[in-house]
């Protein structure tokens, strides 16, 4: 009988026990379902605080076998992920509104892909990673369809579900090819099998599926078509929560197994990330620039951001994870804040989803303007945000590995992003509106949440310190 | 600290606009305009307490720690060129405020607090000594000034806008990408006062830097958004456009291209001058079929920066010093033009030299000072433009590096100026008075008080400009002695000689007052 040692699993049993809390509490009729909503944030908060306590204290331990690996690494993810979801959830609450049937399974569902996600960044076992890939994938399968009566967001669904399901194939046979070349499928004992000289045209097939299966879940072009389409049609605070944490924990699998299970073919890889990079953030930028639907243009700019990252991964050295680290949390935080932004300029008309539905809103809502503003900027990359320390960082670490042209592709495309960001500010500074629309009241949780938001964006641009110094901590 | 008062005091005022806002408009101009004055008189100290005898940078403050594990720290300070630049801007702001006093009809508060925060945007980055600072500063400033061309500016102010911020940021992506090139070479530090060459891909980096300098500047053919921002922009964006915006790009080229690459400076020099008097020439020729008053003044900037370019390029004390001199000159004298431009706006609602003419009968004042700055613009002696202006020639033309040739072609874009200026002058101000123009008031007097500082700063460096060219001396000595120095130095490595002999150089600044102490014993 193995010793389990429970301290190592806190927060994802917390996580675990707030599911089954929600799942309860759920089958009282008499109790209200924003209550649900509540709980979700008090459990997530409480992971955090336990993953922040454990992270600082530095805890490191494997479970099941060495099957899942508590480090630094999984724990600063937990923070990012954890984030998100507080984040999320507090945008949901008046988004959903009073239709109370709905509530129980939507929060449910958020924590069990919270918590697949958790198991992305701990696994230390490939068959772990894709259990949680598959937990964190299913789940949001059903949120991206959840609006029912909606012909969008069932088409996001279905659609999602697709893709999905082939990229998990896709994942699936990369790990059979690799367990076929190395003989296991735990992360350090593939490192040790590939370190003789030896590369089996298996393992390297085997990678080129991972990078597929993980392209598809980060949405890297030539396999991002499926985000636009789930963005548009997806209820919009599960736009944001697929946006922000899942591609953070399939940005987590990526680096754990191929900084530290595929080291050996790091020139095999890290030229086709840099290809995929330098694509991932031209395609995303450029066609962002086409979209008149905020949501897509979310959708594509949240294509070149995972470009972005891929700089970090393709410097493949300790900055490079650090900054790509670094660069989720911000990511997180300023996407979800921008969709949050989305949901808050609600008028009478239904959801502003044309970028044109902004245009007056700087003297109308001067706030509400402010703070998108504020996203925005710190999406382009503006300093003194959060967006551009991030930028900073990766373009330092690739710099450093001698990848002056791919930053300098990153840097103007940059520049190509200051396009449709600023042209959403215009909108609202700089046109007049053709209608005037009565704006919904604003939800006290949704401002709550934008003020988080806003305050995380500043806080880690003007004093990236805070936030660096953990990141470089949790370099494996 | 004095610095870093002046350079967040207008970010309190920012602040103080957010907060008290509900106050009314009265009150908003006026913490403005406190605030501006505020500055302006703080920023004085920084004069009186400037050491000329010294080149090290002075008034510095270096906060460590900021970002320690990364080698970025806040370090600020001022030499001889920067305090010139501070003192320009620290004076154009509240000059600015009163000018807008009356003009603003929608957005005040956010009108005053985006100039406010540009004041901070632009003194931060004349005062950087840290590369990540330089570079935050550089950008943040982009988005007050968007919104000033974007909210309060004409027509087609949204094209101008955008068009102003995709040129300046793709400038500036390349010049992060040389930025972080150099902090590998630099020890892994972003402090500016320890980078000494020569670097690895000087060239590159040369080129990364000078583009984003160029585009700002700016030099033919880097220069289209320069017209429409300063067509479309609001009077006073135009002027912290022309005064100082501008002014950013060639402060960059003395702090980073010149003394940093000076191999590459070298190389380059041919090409960049070309440029620089292609837009002298072309400058000028286009402002003289101009119908549009502010965009000939738009115009007749693309051939004054030309001419500061060319005198950074000839690497020696005289074509340097007039290089800055002349950036303030034209600081003054353009902006002045701008702000008059403005008023005659706000009068008439046109621009169109074609609808005045007789001005001078009914608005003396007016007219009076037109023709002062006019000729100041052109550089008539006597008056700042020619003081900037001749030590340019003459520093190109003596000892210049490169050849004549282009001294002599840049030379024409003077005469040229006196066309298109006396010639816009003569039909705005001369001839019969339309009935239109016939009940046209003259200058109030807000608008007098905005003007005078501005008339007497142009006669006083025409007529002494002693005081201003003393402080920059050493600074610009240093610049000199580094551009030329490390070309040696660069030019010893190159050839394999053993490192010993460079240590034996040493720094720069060291070797610069060296030669400054034989010169003495001399």
């Amino acid at each position: 009988m193995p010793v389990i040692n429970w301290e190592l699993l806190m927060p994802e049993l917390v996580i675990a026990l707030t599911l089954l809390i929600v799942l309860v509490f759920d089958l009282f009729d008499s109790i209200s379902k924003k209550v649900l909503g509540w709980m979700t944030i008090v459990g997530a908060a409480i992971a955090l605080w336990v993953s922040i306590q454990m992270h600082q204290a530095g805890t490191t331990g494997v479970q099941f076998n060495g099957m899942f690996k508590v480090d630094n690494f999984s724990l600063f993810f937990n923070i990012i992920f954890l984030v998100s979801t507080i984040l999320v959830a507090l945008i949901s609450i008046s988004y959903l509104g009073s239709e109370s049937r709905k509530q129980g399974p939507y929060y449910l569902l958020i924590l069990l892909a919270t918590l697949g996600m958790m198991l992305m960044a701990a696994g230390n076992e490939l068959i772990i990673v894709f259990l949680g890939l598959e937990l964190m994938s299913l789940s949001l399968y059903v949120l991206a369809g959840y609006f029912r009566e909606s012909p969008a967001s069932s088409e996001a669904g279905m659609k999602y579900l697709l893709l999905g399901a082939f990229a998990s194939a896709f994942f699936l046979y990369g790990i059979a090819l690799i367990y076929g070349g190395a003989g296991t499928t735990s992360v350090p004992a593939i490192a040790e099998a590939i370190a003789s000289p030896s590369k089996s045209p298996l393992l390297l097939g085997g990678m080129f599926l991972l990078i597929v299966g993980f392209g598809f879940k980060v949405a890297i072009v030539p396999f991002h078509q499926w985000a636009p389409d789930v963005y548009e049609g997806a209820p919009t605070t599960i736009a944001a929560f697929i946006s922000a944490g899942p591609k953070a924990a399939g940005f987590a699998a990526f680096l754990r197994i191929f900084m530290e299970a595929l080291p050996n073919l790091q020139v095999e890889w890290s030229g086709v990330l840099i290809v995929l990079a330098m694509l991932t953030m031209t395609v995303g930028n450029v066609i962002a620039i086409a979209q008149t639907n905020i949501k897509r243009m979310l959708a594509y700019s949240s294509i070149a951001h995972a470009g972005y990252v891929l700089i970090g991964l393709a410097a493949a050295n300790d900055g490079g994870i650090s900054s790509a680290m670094l660069y989720l949390l911000v990511y997180c935080v300023m996407n979800i804040g921008a969709f949050g932004a989305v949901i808050l300029a609600k008028t009478a008309d239904g959801e502003s989803v044309m970028i044109s539905d902004y245009a007056g809103l700087g003297l109308r809502k001067p706030l509400l303007a402010m703070f998108m503003t504020l996203m925005l900027l710190s999406l382009a990359g503006f300093p003194p945000t959060a967006g551009f320390v991030g930028k900073f960082y990766i373009f330092k670490a690739a710099v450093q590995s001698g990848h002056i042209w791919l930053v300098t592709i990153g840097a103007i495309n940059t520049a190509i992003s200051a396009f449709y960001y600023l042209r959403v500010v215009v909108t609202m500074y700089m046109r007049e509106p053709e209608e005037e629309l009565e704006f919904s009241p604003y939800a006290s949780t949704l401002v709550i949440g934008l003020i988080v938001a806003a305050i995380g964006v500043l806080l880690i641009g003007i004093l990236p310190s805070l936030m660096l110094g953990p990141a470089q901590n949790s370099v494996f | 600290m004095l610095l870093s008062t002046v350079i967040f005091l207008p970010l309190l005022g920012v602040i103080a606009i957010a907060l008290l806002r509900g106050l009314g408009a009265a009150a908003i101009k006026g913490i403005a305009l406190v605030i501006g004055l505020v500055t302006f008189v703080i920023s004085l100290g920084l004069y009186t307490g400037f050491d000329a005898t010294t080149a090290a940078f002075q008034h510095v403050v270096i906060q460590e720690g900021w970002i320690p594990d990364s080698g970025i720290s806040y370090r600020i300070g001022i030499d001889g060129i920067s305090l010139w630049l501070v003192l320009l801007t620290t004076f154009l702001t509240p000059v600015c405020i009163l000018a807008a006093w009356n003009s603003i009809e929608k957005g005040l508060s956010g009108f005053m607090m985006s100039l406010l925060a540009l004041e901070t945007g632009m003194l931060g980055v004349f005062c950087s000594l840290d590369l990540f600072l330089f570079f935050v500063f550089w950008e943040s400033m982009l988005i007050p000034m968007y919104f000033l061309i974007g909210i309060w500016g004409g027509e087609r102010r949204i094209y101008a806008t955008v068009k102003f911020v995709l040129y300046t940021m793709a400038g500036s992506a390349l010049m992060l990408v040389g930025i972080l090139a150099l902090y590998f070479q630099n020890d892994n530090s972003f402090d500016l006062t320890k980078l000494s060459g020569p670097f690895r891909h000087s060239d590159l980096l040369f080129l990364g830097f000078f583009i984003a300098f160029a585009i700002k500047v700016p030099l033919f053919p880097f220069h289209t958004w320069l017209p429409d921002a300063h067509v479309e922009a609001p009077t006073v964006g135009s002027v912290i456009l022309a005064g100082v915006l501008l002014k950013m790009g060639t402060y960059g080229i003395i702090r980073f291209c010149l003394p940093l690459f000076p191999d590459a400076a070298a190389k380059f020099t041919p090409l960049i001058v070309t440029l620089a008097v292609i837009g002298i020439i072309y400058g000028a020729l286009v402002a003289m079929v101009q119908p549009d008053l502010k965009k000939l003044v738009a115009y007749s900037s693309v051939s004054h920066l030309g001419f500061v370019v060319l005198g950074l390029f000839s690497r020696n004390p005289a074509g340097i010093q007039g290089s800055v001199l002349q950036m303030v000159n034209h600081g003054l004298s353009t902006g002045a033009l701008f702000l008059l431009v403005g008023m005659i706006y706000e009068r008439r609602h046109s621009r169109m030299i074609v609808d005045f003419g007789g001005l001078s009968k009914q608005m003396p004042i007016f007219a009076t000072i037109f023709m002062v700055v006019t000729l100041s613009s052109i550089g008539l002696p006597g008056l700042n433009g020619f003081v900037g202006e001749y030590m340019i020639l003459l520093g190109s033309f003596v000892e210049g590096a490169f050849s004549k040739v282009y001294v002599v072609f840049a030379t024409a874009g003077v005469i040229l100026a006196a066309v298109y200026m006396l010639w816009m002058f003569q039909r705005v101000m001369f001839g019969t008075l339309d009935k239109t123009n016939a009940e046209l008031p003259d200058l109030n007097a807000r608008e007098i008080v905005v003007m005078l500082p501005i008339l007497l700063f142009i006669v006083w460096i025409g007529v002494y400009p002693k005081p201003f060219l003393s402080k920059m001396e050493k600074s610009v000595g240093v610049v000199v002695t580094q551009v030329r120095a490390q070309s040696a130095a660069g030019y010893i490595e190159k050839r394999g000689l053993p490192d010993s002999q460079l240590a034996l150089q040493g720094t720069e600044r060291e070797q610069h007052e060296k030669s400054e102490k034989e010169a003495q014993t001399k």
